[in-house]
């Protein structure tokens, strides 16, 4: 348990405070309370996980205190463990094509490392969603093996192109659509992962594990093409 | 069929209203009007809103009815007039609703001594939600309609006005006053008892580089004793950030889901609506509650 407490947010906030480090097992414990208070129908606004914190937003102190108790009687209840699995395992086609892979070199020269072994590198490992934030279906994936980790770009980027796969420190991740940005970009996948129309409109969500694979580019417009739901994507690429 | 067009868009239009809320977890914005006060009385006016106000900021729009008939009724301070289908202008004054006939065009000029004000139409504007909200986020591409509204935009309001009675309310009195409670943000220990002084002593200064996003202040330097980079968590509106440079930020109602910098304090929910009505250079004082 990394639990410490539950602390109040201003008049109407609250967060779960699972200490000041982060590693997998850390956010593994902060999405599983994460489910388990999801599934409490609290009169909250949004719960909002992240590495370490949970925060809870009300509409107001009185409807806060009323829930805190609801809270704190779950965490105490240690026997509570979420039964249904809802998480993923995904496969993801990426494409590393230098017309993708704007910042490669970037990694390639500060590792020295050949862009091959990179591709290797970001396409062996078996990445843990921490969280989704900075923009509407971004998940925060990791950790990247060391011979990867990487500083952001000195001066970001203002116009990343959407899908493309980024690289800073010891994280990976995928802009749903074109954003300003600073992660080093590395390739590009060949689907949305953000769709309104769907009632549950992000591809991924905290918890969600997701493995690369690398793709030709013949292959990625092949994939393109499709136009995949994000219902198809799901049958297609997780289990 | 009744329509309207805009025909001046003005700075800062877009439909708004009381949030998108349980999708701050997926990277999704609250969003919601600005000064969530007004939209609040509008609804005793026009009760059949179908949380479809328009919302602008500074240079108001100009609507004008293409077909048919509708009810509507501005709330805010607004300096405005209605131009009728015979030539002839017309005195309106918020919180008053009105019947607008083809040809009729209501002109919001400006905001008078605020920043934010509404229009609430009967029967809202025929738009369908996106994600169970009706406002906009323009950054992250989201709403019913996900830009700030352009001239030449049409609306189609199919059901026709229920009745041609007005009702009026008396101009709310909201609240203009420039000094802020706020309550301990999460990180309120980052900064000495000295900068925790200087917080609630000194004057700072609304900038104009603020927006529905934040509002950035201008004042004494805030500089953290630990440190100004902070592992990014769930952050709500109200909270007032502090990045390295010690100037502090008002979060709005449009916040990024998830920051790095540490929060020295909140604001309560009703007082957010009352900051985004202050212009730049307005000088705003804050009080640090210790008990809630």
């Amino acid at each position: 348990m990394y639990f410490k407490g539950i602390n109040s947010y201003g008049d109407r906030g609250l967060v779960l405070d699972f200490g000041n480090e982060t590693s997998k097992s850390i956010s593994q414990e902060v999405n599983e309370v994460f489910l388990n208070i999801s599934n409490l129908n609290l009169q909250s606004l949004n719960i909002i996980p992240s590495f370490n914190k949970i925060v809870v937003i009300f509409e107001n102190s009185k409807i806060r205190d009323q829930n805190k108790d609801k809270i704190s009687l779950k965490m105490k209840d240690t026997n509570s463990q979420t039964n249904k699995k809802i998480n993923k395992t995904w496969e993801i086609p990426a494409c590393y094509n230098e017309d993708f892979a704007l910042d490669i070199k970037i990694i390639q020269k500060l590792h020295q490392i050949t862009k091959e072994e990179v591709v290797n590198l970001h396409s062996s490992v078996r990445y843990y969603t921490y969280y989704i934030g900075f923009m509407p279906g971004f998940p925060y994936l990791g950790d990247v093996p060391s011979q990867l980790i990487t500083p952001r770009l000195a001066t970001p980027r203002v116009k990343i192109p959407a899908r493309s796969i980024g690289i800073a420190k010891n994280h990976t991740c995928i802009y749903p659509k074109v954003s300003p940005g600073g992660w080093n970009i590395i390739g590009q996948i060949p689907f949305d992962i953000f769709d309104l129309q769907s009632s549950y409109p992000s591809l991924f969500l905290p918890g969600d594990e997701v493995k690369f694979y690398a793709v030709s580019l013949s292959e990625f417009k092949k994939i393109k093409k499709h136009n995949f739901s994000l219902n198809e994507l799901i049958k297609e690429y997780s289990s | 069929m009744n329509s309207i067009i805009i025909t001046r868009a003005g700075t800062h239009s877009t439909i708004q209203d009381f949030g998108r809320f349980q999708y701050q977890h997926l990277g999704v914005s609250p969003s919601g009007a600005m000064d969530q006060r007004i939209i609040t009385e509008l609804q005793k006016i026009i009760p059949n809103h179908q949380n479809q106000f328009l919302e602008f900021a500074y240079v108001g729009p100009s609507i004008k009815v293409t077909e048919g008939s509708v009810k509507i009724c501005v709330g805010g301070n607004c300096n405005m007039s209605i131009q009728k289908n015979n030539n002839s202008q017309l005195e309106y004054q918020p919180y008053k609703s009105i019947n607008l006939f083809e040809g009729d065009e209501l002109i919001i000029h400006n905001t008078i001594d605020s920043v934010y004000g509404y229009i609430a139409f009967e029967h809202g504007l025929g738009l369908e939600p996106c994600l169970n909200s009706y406002s906009t986020d323009t950054k992250a591409g989201i709403g019913s309609i996900n830009r700030p509204l352009n001239d030449e935009d049409i609306f189609n309001i199919s059901k026709d006005v229920s009745s041609w009675d007005l009702i009026s309310i008396p101009k709310p009195d909201l609240e203009k006053a420039t000094n802020f409670k706020v309550y301990p943000g999460p990180q309120l220990q980052y900064f000495s008892d000295n900068t925790l002084q200087s917080f609630i002593s000194s004057v700072f200064t609304i900038t104009n580089q603020s927006d529905r996003m934040g509002i950035r202040l201008k004042g004494e330097s805030l500089i953290s004793s630990e440190s100004h980079d902070i592992l990014s968590e769930g952050i709500l509106p109200g909270s007032i950030q502090v990045p390295s440079d010690g100037q502090p930020i008002v979060l709005m109602r449009d916040i990024p889901c998830t920051g790095g910098y540490p929060k020295i304090a909140i604001l309560n929910e009703e007082d957010i609506s009352r900051i985004s009505q202050l212009p730049p250079e307005t000088k705003i004082t804050f009080d640090l509650q210790t008990i809630y």
